[in-house]
């Protein structure tokens, strides 16, 4: 069971002596909503704030969400979990944030609750990272002997089904797509500005959600996300109406781990899957 | 009246495209079935490219490129070879026929080869039957 007390008495004491002694500017962790069981994402900038920290099981936010929000170069403490630490190092990747600007936070945490359910997120929803893979302060003790199991055993089910009743799941899922984009605010590597979806030169994809704007949404959204998804299921936690984006990310990052032999955000050292080649590519690939 | 698929075809400036042209002059006989785009490379290719073209009526969607080490650009098909091979997973994934989606390498001196591929694919649409799936057919544009 993850000490969850003891992880936010370390994060207020952290946060507190890391503004003090001006080694960040901010730290980004989580705070109070209107009742513990919703805490809020948090920036807090003075150290006598550093007291309306929290940290409980309903913390799901990915808060390396709002790191590229602040110019490169700002010192930056971050509270991250397992899949969240590996989305620093997507983006460290990706050149969006330097290493040298971060104070990572790094809290191992097992029995994550999602707030609108309260169900345990476990691996089949999106807890296959249990130990942040890079951190400087570790808030918690690292969590050794509970299994996770594969992100992707999730997916037999739908690997199983005929083609058609594929498309039918997905097009009745999409269908109750109200493209408020929430899917994209959520996402640590949503950080385009533009979007794709918000150009109007060329368009496209409509603006309404109409059916097939919607499929060009998500199938390209689920494209530009190949091989940087990091599984954190923020996105299909926000979704006001339930669509189980996080299914199509695992998929995709199934595949691209099985192509090109590396998960996303493991290593700062690695390339981008997709922004890179190998000798041992073959046209097996392409099926 | 028997149904006759359209396909989209990307072919790369270099080779394919070149290859395109070697099958005109050789006088060699593909099916009309084909509209082919050219671009500079096949990395110019972006997948939304293709999953808009199934949205616009495309039966099926056939790209052309350099072989892989003869990219006119040294590694542009190499890149390509990766964003290819994700974009067929998860057209597969959304539930798309995959014998509707083909990548093929062909170089300027294939004239034989491209004609071969357009009417082996045109064929292999055909016994598929209309696309329907991601086809526009209400609203949208
Ligand atoms: S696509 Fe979803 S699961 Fe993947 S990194 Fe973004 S928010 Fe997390
Ligand atoms: S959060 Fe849900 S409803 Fe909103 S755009 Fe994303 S998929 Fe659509």
């Amino acid at each position: 069971m993850t000490a969850f007390k003891k992880i936010e008495d370390h994060l207020r004491k952290e946060a507190k002596n890391l503004l003090e002694g001006g080694k960040v500017t901010l730290v980004l962790a989580y705070a109070r909503g209107f009742d513990e069981k919703h805490p809020v994402p948090c920036v807090v900038k003075a150290a006598a704030d550093a007291d309306h920290l929290v940290f409980n099981e309903y913390c799901t936010y990915n808060m390396a969400r709002y790191l590229t929000r602040y110019p490169v170069g700002t010192k930056i403490a971050v509270a991250v979990k397992g899949a969240d630490s590996r989305a620093v190092v997507q983006l460290i990747q990706e050149g969006k944030v330097r290493r040298d600007d971060l104070v990572i936070l790094g809290i191992p945490a097992t029995g994550m609750k999602n707030q609108k359910t309260g169900e345990v997120i476990d691996a089949k929803t999106t807890a296959s990272t249990i130990n942040p893979v890079l951190y400087d302060v570790l808030l918690g003790d690292e969590i050794h002997g509970v299994k996770a199991g594969s992100p992707y055993d999730v997916l037999a089910e739908f690997e199983g089904m005929d083609k058609d009743a594929r498309w039918a799941f997905w097009k009745k899922e999409f269908e109750r797509c109200i493209r408020c984009y929430a899917c994209r605010k959520a996402c640590p590597m949503c950080y385009c500005d533009p979007c794709f979806m918000d150009a109007s030169r060329p368009r496209w994809a409509d603006k309404s959600p109409t059916d097939d704007g919607t499929l060009m949404y998500h199938l390209t959204r689920f494209y530009h996300l190949a091989g940087r998804c990091i599984d954190c299921g923020e996105c299909s936690r926000a979704c006001p109406v339930d669509i189980p984006l996080h299914l199509f990310h695992k998929k995709v990052a199934k595949e691209c781990e099985a192509m090109f032999g590396q998960a996303a955000g493991m290593n700062i050292e690695d390339k981008p899957a997709m922004a890179n080649f190998k000798g041992e590519d073959s046209d097996q690939m392409l099926g | 009246m028997s149904f006759e698929p359209k396909i989209l075809g990307i072919a790369c400036n270099w080779c394919t495209y070149t290859g395109a042209d070697l099958a005109g002059t050789t006088r060699l006989k593909y099916p009309q079935n084909l509209r082919l785009i050219r671009v500079m490379c096949s990395s110019r290719i972006n997948p939304s490219f293709i999953i808009r073209g199934f949205q616009l009526g495309a039966d099926g969607v056939l790209v052309g490129g350099c072989h892989p080490g003869d990219c006119h650009y040294g590694t542009g098909n190499l890149y390509a070879r990766r964003k290819l091979a994700i974009t067929r997973k998860i057209l597969e994934f959304a539930g798309m026929e995959p014998g509707r989606f083909r990548v093929e390498w062909i170089s300027a001196s294939e004239g034989n080869k491209f004609a071969e591929v357009v009417g082996e694919f045109t064929n292999q649409v055909r016994t598929l039957g209309p696309q329907t799936k991601f086809k526009i057919t209400k609203d949208g544009q």
